[in-house]
C-alpha cells in the first residue's frame, strides 16, 4: 500500500469557503484553489451586504447621510462620521470650535481602540487563543459604555455633525475616560503577556501572509498592513486633519511584512492612541461644541424655543438641507482599518451629485491573493483575520 | 513638492496635454487630455513618484458632451503629496491602468460595476458588488432610486427552475 504519482496528486482542487463561515467575519465568500493543502489561488466573491449606500447618498441631504456612514465600518462608526463631516466641511471652510475638535480626536481614538480590541480578540480566537478574547472584550465594553454615556448608542452613534458635534459630553464621560486611560496601558500589557512571546502564536503568525513593501504600495493597501510592511506612513502625521498636528505620538512601523508585524503595529497603535487620549484630556478646553456659522449650523434647542429666526433656520436646514458650492472635495482620515476617504462631487444642490467612499478594507482585500499564495489552507483564516476586514465597508 | 512646479514639469514633458489645473476646496486637480492620459499617469508614477493609487472615481454627466469623468486619486508616500488627475471621456470606454498599479484591479471593477465605465485592457473585468445577472449600472443618473425588479434569471445553478411572479 503506497501512494504514487499515478494517484493524480498534483490535481488542483477548488474549494468554496463562506459566505457563512465563522472566520470570514461577515459574509465573505472565497473560492480557493488548492494543490494538496497549498493555496495556489484565492478569488474573493463580495457584495452579499451591498446596500447601495453611494446611490442613497445622492438622494439625501448632507445631514441625512450621516447615519448611513455608521453602517459602513460598524466597528468604528465615529471615524466614519468624522471622515464624512470633514469632507463636507471642506466645501464651506468652517471653523470648528476648539472643544469640538478635541472631542472629535477623543472619539476617533476611542473608536480606534475599540476596533483594534475587537480585532485582537477575534483574531486570537481564530488562531486558537481563547483567553485574550475575554480580556479584550472587557476593555471594549468600557469604551462602548463611554459611547453610550456620550451619544446614547453603543455602536451606531451618528454623533459628529457638519460643523462640530451634536452635543457636549456629560461630566460622567470625562470621569470614565480618565479612569480608562489610566488602566489601559496596563491592560495592553496583559494581552502582550498572553500573545507576544506565546510559542503557538509565533508559529502561526511569523512569516505567514507576507506582502513586500513594494507590493503593499502597489496594491494601495493602507493602515496597519502598510505599516506592517515597513512603509512609514500615517495620515494623522503626514496629512494632518483636525488638530492632530498638536499631539505627540509615534507612528508604529514594523518591517516583518507578516501577520505578526501587523499584530505588533496594532498593539503599538493602541498604546499611541492612549497617549493621544491623555494629551487630549489634559488640553481639553471649555466652550461651545457646534460652530455658529449660519450656513451649516443646526440651531440649538435653547435658541429655537426663544427666537423665531432660529426656529425658521432649523426647520429649513432639517427639511431642505444646505447647498454646497459647485466642485469636488475629498477628505480622508486614518481609520482603524486604513485610509478612509470620502470624495464628494457637488453641482450646487443640497444633495451630493456623486459620493464615492474609499473603503480601506475593500482595497486591502484586493491584496489577499498575494498574501495567501503558497501558504497552507489553515493559514488562510489567519491571513483574512490580519487584514481586519469589515464587510459593511467592503460591500457598502 | 509644489503643485505649480509639478504642473509645469508635466506640461513640459507633455506639451499641450494638460488642459487645466486648479486647487479648490483643498484638493489639487490636473485635467489632462483623453488621448495621452495613460502616458501621463505612467510618467507620474515612475518620474514623479506617485506610487500609491488611492482611488478611482467615475462620475456620470448625462447632459454633457463628455459623458463621464474619471478621476485618479494619487499620492506619493515619499513626499506626502496628493493630486487628482481628471479625464473626461465621451463614450464609456477608457484604458485600464492595472499594468501601472496592481491595486487598480478592484477599483476599476467596482467603477465598471456601479457606473458602467469599461476599462479596456483590464485582465478580469467582471461585476464585483452586484450579481452577474444584474441589469444596468445603478450609479448612472438615469437609473431610478426606487422600483422593484424581478430577477427572472436567478437560477444561477442551471437547475432548470422557472420563477415567476
Amino acid at each position: 500500500m503506497s501512494i504514487s504519482a499515478k494517484d493524480n496528486l498534483s490535481e488542483i482542487i477548488t474549494v468554496n469557503m463562506g459566505p457563512q463561515h465563522p472566520s470570514t467575519h461577515g459574509v465573505l465568500r472565497l473560492v480557493v484553489d488548492l494543490d494538496g493543502e497549498t493555496i495556489v489561488g484565492v478569488r474573493p466573491d463580495i457584495g452579499f451586504l451591498h446596500r447601495g449606500v453611494e446611490k442613497l447618498a445622492e438622494h439625501r441631504t448632507y445631514h441625512q447621510f450621516i447615519p448611513l456612514t455608521d453602517r459602513l465600518d460598524y466597528l468604528s462608526p465615529l471615524s466614519n462620521n468624522l471622515a464624512y463631516c470633514l469632507a463636507v466641511e471642506k466645501f464651506f471652510n468652517v471653523k470648528i470650535p476648539e472643544r469640538a475638535e478635541y472631542l472629535r480626536v477623543i472619539f476617533a481614538e476611542l473608536a480606534r481602540c475599540a476596533s483594534h480590541l475587537l480585532w485582537i480578540a477575534t483574531h486570537a480566537l481564530d488562531i486558537g487563543a481563547m483567553t485574550v478574547f475575554l480580556y479584550a472584550f472587557r476593555e471594549r465594553e468600557l469604551i462602548l459604555d463611554m459611547f453610550e454615556i456620550a451619544t446614547g448608542q453603543r455602536m451606531t452613534s451618528s454623533w459628529i455633525r457638519v460643523g462640530g458635534i451634536r452635543e457636549d459630553v456629560p461630566p460622567l464621560f470625562i470621569e470614565r475616560l480618565k479612569e480608562f486611560v489610566n488602566i489601559f496601558d496596563e491592560r495592553i500589557n496583559t494581552y502582550e503577556r498572553l500573545l507576544t512571546k506565546n510559542r503557538i502564536w509565533l508559529k502561526r503568525t511569523v512569516g505567514v501572509g507576507k506582502i513586500s513593501r513594494e507590493d503593499a504600495i502597489d496594491y494601495g493597501v493602507s493602515g496597519p498592513i502598510m505599516r506592517g510592511s515597513g512603509v512609514n506612513f500615517d495620515l494623522r502625521r503626514d496629512e494632518p486633519y483636525g488638530i492632530y498636528d498638536r499631539f505627540n505620538f509615534e507612528v508604529a512601523v514594523e518591517d516583518g511584512c507578516d501577520i505578526y508585524a501587523r499584530y505588533l503595529v496594532r498593539v503599538k497603535e493602541m498604546r499611541e492612541a492612549n497617549k493621544i487620549l491623555k494629551q487630549a484630556l489634559e488640553q481639553l478646553p471649555e466652550g461651545p461644541v457646534m460652530t455658529d456659522d449660519p450656513r451649516v449650523q443646526i440651531p440649538p434647542h435653547e435658541e429655537v424655543y426663544e427666537k423665531m429666526e432660529a426656529l425658521i433656520r432649523r426647520f429649513y436646514i432639517i427639511t431642505k438641507g444646505f447647498a454646497a458650492p459647485k466642485g469636488e472635495a475629498y477628505a480622508c482620515v486614518e481609520a482603524p482599518k486604513g485610509e478612509l476617504g470620502f470624495y464628494i462631487v457637488s453641482d450646487g444642490d443640497s444633495k451630493p451629485y456623486r459620493l464615492k467612499i474609499r473603503a480601506p478594507s475593500f482595497v486591502n482585500l484586493g491584496a489577499l491573493e498575494t498574501m495567501a499564495k503558497g501558504h497552507m489552507v489553515a493559514d488562510l483564516v489567519g491571513i483574512i483575520g490580519s487584514i481586519d476586514i469589515v464587510l459593511g465597508e467592503i460591500d457598502r | 513638492m509644489n503643485f505649480v512646479e509639478l504642473v509645469n514639469k508635466v506640461n513640459e514633458k507633455f506639451p499641450g496635454k494638460v488642459i487645466n489645473s486648479y486647487e479648490k476646496f483643498g484638493s489639487r486637480f490636473i485635467v489632462v487630455d483623453r488621448g495621452s492620459f495613460k502616458d501621463i499617469l505612467r510618467s507620474l508614477k515612475y518620474d514623479f513618484g506617485f506610487d500609491y493609487l488611492v482611488d478611482i472615481v467615475a462620475t456620470h454627466w448625462p447632459k454633457r458632451k463628455e459623458k463621464f469623468d474619471v478621476v485618479y486619486n494619487l499620492f506619493t508616500v515619499k513626499d506626502k503629496f496628493r493630486i487628482f488627475v481628471k479625464v473626461a471621456i465621451e463614450d464609456d470606454k477608457i484604458e485600464s491602468v492595472v499594468d501601472i498599479w496592481k491595486g487598480a484591479n478592484f477599483l476599476e471593477r467596482e467603477q465598471y460595476d456601479l457606473v458602467g465605465v469599461k476599462f479596456e485592457g483590464h485582465p478580469d473585468l467582471r461585476r464585483i458588488l452586484l450579481p452577474e445577472f444584474f441589469d444596468g449600472h445603478p450609479l448612472r443618473k438615469d437609473y431610478p432610486l426606487k422600483g422593484r425588479k424581478w430577477f427572472n434569471n436567478a437560477d444561477e445553478q442551471n437547475l432548470g427552475l422557472k420563477f415567476s411572479r
